[in-house]
């Protein structure tokens, strides 16, 4: 077995392909004819430019838009005139066209890995394989032709490149290995997006093999097996039929409703926390978003964001949404969630100290830009407003003020907002659960965070190794603390939702059906597999197990209930 | 000489794709156009230099432009950031 980092899902059984590429070592040349050596290099730039154009032309017709755009930056970067310029100072001085590629593209290879942002750092792999392909071309290095491998095809190469890609036919690569690269690099986006199980930065691999033996490229869990034996083969083989058709199920998923198998309708959300992500809830099936954290805003930023920033990052969210409802939280910061401007004081029990609504009632000027721009950005879609780590009623009291107050004075401004924006409070603490009949009462909905829950009913600090045995929200006390709030919740009419890594838990989930929690946001990644487990159940036989599982009294007989019962 | 000073109101910053806009846009102007931002000049013409300048949104810089067509150009890039160069 050879381990390395997975960086497209599936699984790919075939025979292997090894790709050898010359290495791409030149001996730097002094050169006497420099206007000669300006025509080679000029000559290699064009063709690089016919090459980078045409693969980009063939990855927009078999795989699309947005991955030929990122090629086509390619041309537009080698085509700038500072880079040419440089390249050619070089070849003016009596060096070879090698040389002013090598140099000229290491140089910015060494400014944009150093940058702070990781948009930024990624050009650095853009400018890592235009030097590739230019020295390739310089070298007379003819690209292997892959567009006519053979159907089940392991392709097994140093490395690739987008254009590598660009002629590979997809039903003939079951898999693709390589000994250096990471799952940020363009090739593992294009690999993604077409689909093949990958497994990237398997040292040495390509010294291991030899065409024609089998292999198994396992790209869950980021490893590779040469020549297995006929068990494991097996074994894959079974796993990969496993893996496809549940792909194909969680396709079929895709802008159908949530309900359970008998009917019932449920909402399912996304949690997000840039409005960028916005984008992917719809993609992956999302109805909304029921948690849109805010902390970002704050964390990416070196001082306190404006009025105008944030109500620009909320509104681009909402109109990524259009009409479906979108719940943002209140900025929740403090316990293990710093942000060095605002000058918090280290505490010694962070997570019982200034944090969430605490601090925002603390520092209302701060408090109210957000609920303005929040405010603002509710004029053009369904927004609410969510409070983090509420313990008694004061707080909401305190908060449907502050909001009062700044709808007069956006009132008073002339400026747009809806005026029947709803307040809800997260419950994520052992008072709120226990007093969630009362927060009812002045909630307009509820949202369950079972991480908090969990944390702050079991009294443990899930970071902290010797307790994280504790830390479980299938523990008999978390379990009533839900079902409570749920209860509550339903007995006033309002809403109740859950936020927490649990609402997506295959083994929660039915007892979430029959204490009758509506709506379920999970990460985006996991909602297709969300609605699918939603989908297997009747309300009838999710009742049942909950009966039974309300009668247990430890979290491990719980768990091995619900095991058994997982469908 | 001509100059202005414009605040970066794009969430990304200066990216590739509006980097590549503009670079192109000043491209096609005889003058020569720096962008200045915290104390360096960049080249505007050049996207790879503007990339290098790590503009960030919120951040100021200074437009100048010098050459026989320097107030169109700078009109032109006033217009490119206050409409906003995504598009």
């Amino acid at each position: 077995m050879f381990e390395g980092i997975a960086a497209s899902k599936g699984i790919g059984i075939g025979k292997i392909k090894l790709i050898e590429e010359c290495e791409l070592k030149f001996v730097p040349k002094h050169i006497d004819d420099v206007e000669k050596e300006k025509l080679r290099f000029e000559n290699a730039l064009n063709k690089f430019k016919k090459d980078t154009a045409e693969s980009a032309e063939s990855i927009r017709k078999n795989i699309g838009e947005k991955e030929a755009n990122i090629l086509e930056g390619h041309i537009a970067m080698i085509s700038d005139p500072a880079m040419n310029s440089k390249m050619m100072e070089i070849i003016e001085g009596g060096q070879c066209a090698e040389t002013a590629v090598d140099t000229v593209c290491d140089m910015f290879i060494n400014i944009f890995s150093q940058m702070e942002d990781e948009l930024m750092r990624q050009r650095s792999l853009d400018i890592s394989d235009i030097k590739t392909s230019l020295i390739k071309i310089l070298l007379g290095v003819e690209n292997v032709n892959l567009s006519q491998l053979e159907s089940g095809t392991i392709l097994i190469t140093k490395d690739i490149t987008p254009s590598m890609i660009s002629q590979i036919v997809k039903d003939n690569v079951a898999g693709v290995i390589t000994e250096i690269g990471g799952t940020t690099s363009h090739a593992a986006i294009l690999l993604r997006t077409i689909e093949i199980p990958t497994v990237l930065s398997v040292a040495g691999i390509t010294k291991q093999v030899k065409d024609g033996d089998v292999a198994i490229v396992d790209g869950n869990d980021g490893v590779v097996y040469i020549r297995p034996e006929e068990e494991l083969l097996s074994k894959y083989k079974l796993k990969r039929e496993e893996y496809i058709k549940k792909k194909i199920e969680l396709k079929e998923l895709v802008g159908v409703e949530t309900h359970t198998k008998d009917n019932i309708k449920l909402k399912l959300y996304c949690n997000i926390g840039t409005p960028k992500e916005a984008k992917t809830v719809i993609e992956s099936g999302g109805e909304g978003i029921g948690l849109f954290r805010t902390e970002f805003l704050f964390m990416d930023s070196n001082h306190l964001p404006s009025e105008t920033e944030q109500y620009n990052s909320y509104k681009e969210a909402v109109d990524l949404l259009s009409d479906k409802t979108i719940i943002i939280r209140t900025l929740d910061i403090g316990g293990d969630k710093d942000i060095p401007y605002l000058g918090l004081k280290k505490e010694c029990n962070p997570f019982l100290g200034y944090r969430g609504i605490r601090y925002c009632l603390g520092n209302i000027d701060i408090f109210k830009i957000q609920i303005r721009s929040i405010l603002r950005a509710s004029a053009f879609g369904k927004v609410k407003i969510m409070i983090p780590l509420v313990t008694c009623v004061d707080e909401i009291r305190a908060v449907r003020k502050i909001v009062e107050d700044c709808k007069q004075q956006l009132k008073a401004e002339g400026i747009e907002f809806d005026k029947k924006i709803e307040v809800g409070c997260m419950i994520e603490t052992a008072s709120a659960s226990l007093i969630a009949d009362i927060l009812a009462k002045e909630a307009n909905f509820f949202s369950i965070g079972t991480n908090d829950l969990t944390q702050y009913t079991m009294s443990v600090d899930r970071g902290n190794q010797n307790v994280t045995y504790l830390y479980s929200a299938f523990e008999p006390s978390v379990i009533r603390s839900i079902k409570n709030i749920i209860d509550c919740a339903k007995k006033q009419g309002i809403e109740v939702g859950m936020c927490g890594e649990a609402a997506a838990d295959e083994l929660m989930i039915p007892l979430l059906i029959s204490f009758g929690l509506e709506e379920y946001s999970v990460s985006p990644s996991l909602a297709l597999e969300t609605k699918s487990v939603i989908s297997k159940w009747t309300k009838k036989e999710a009742d049942e197990l909950a009966d039974k599982v309300l009668k247990l009294s430890t979290k491990a007989e719980i768990i091995k209930l619900l095991q058994e019962y997982k469908k | 000489m001509v100059s202005k000073v414009i605040k970066i109101t794009d969430e990304q910053g200066l990216h590739m794709r509006p980097a590549t806009l503009f670079s192109q846009a000043m491209a096609g102007f005889k003058s020569n156009v720096q962008v200045k931002h915290n104390g360096k000049s960049y080249d505007a013409k050049s996207v790879m230099m503007l990339m290098t300048a790590c503009i960030k949104c919120g951040d100021e810089i200074e437009i100048v432009a010098e050459g026989s067509d320097e107030q169109d150009v700078l009109n032109k890039a006033i217009e490119l950031f206050e409409n906003g160069l995504e598009g």
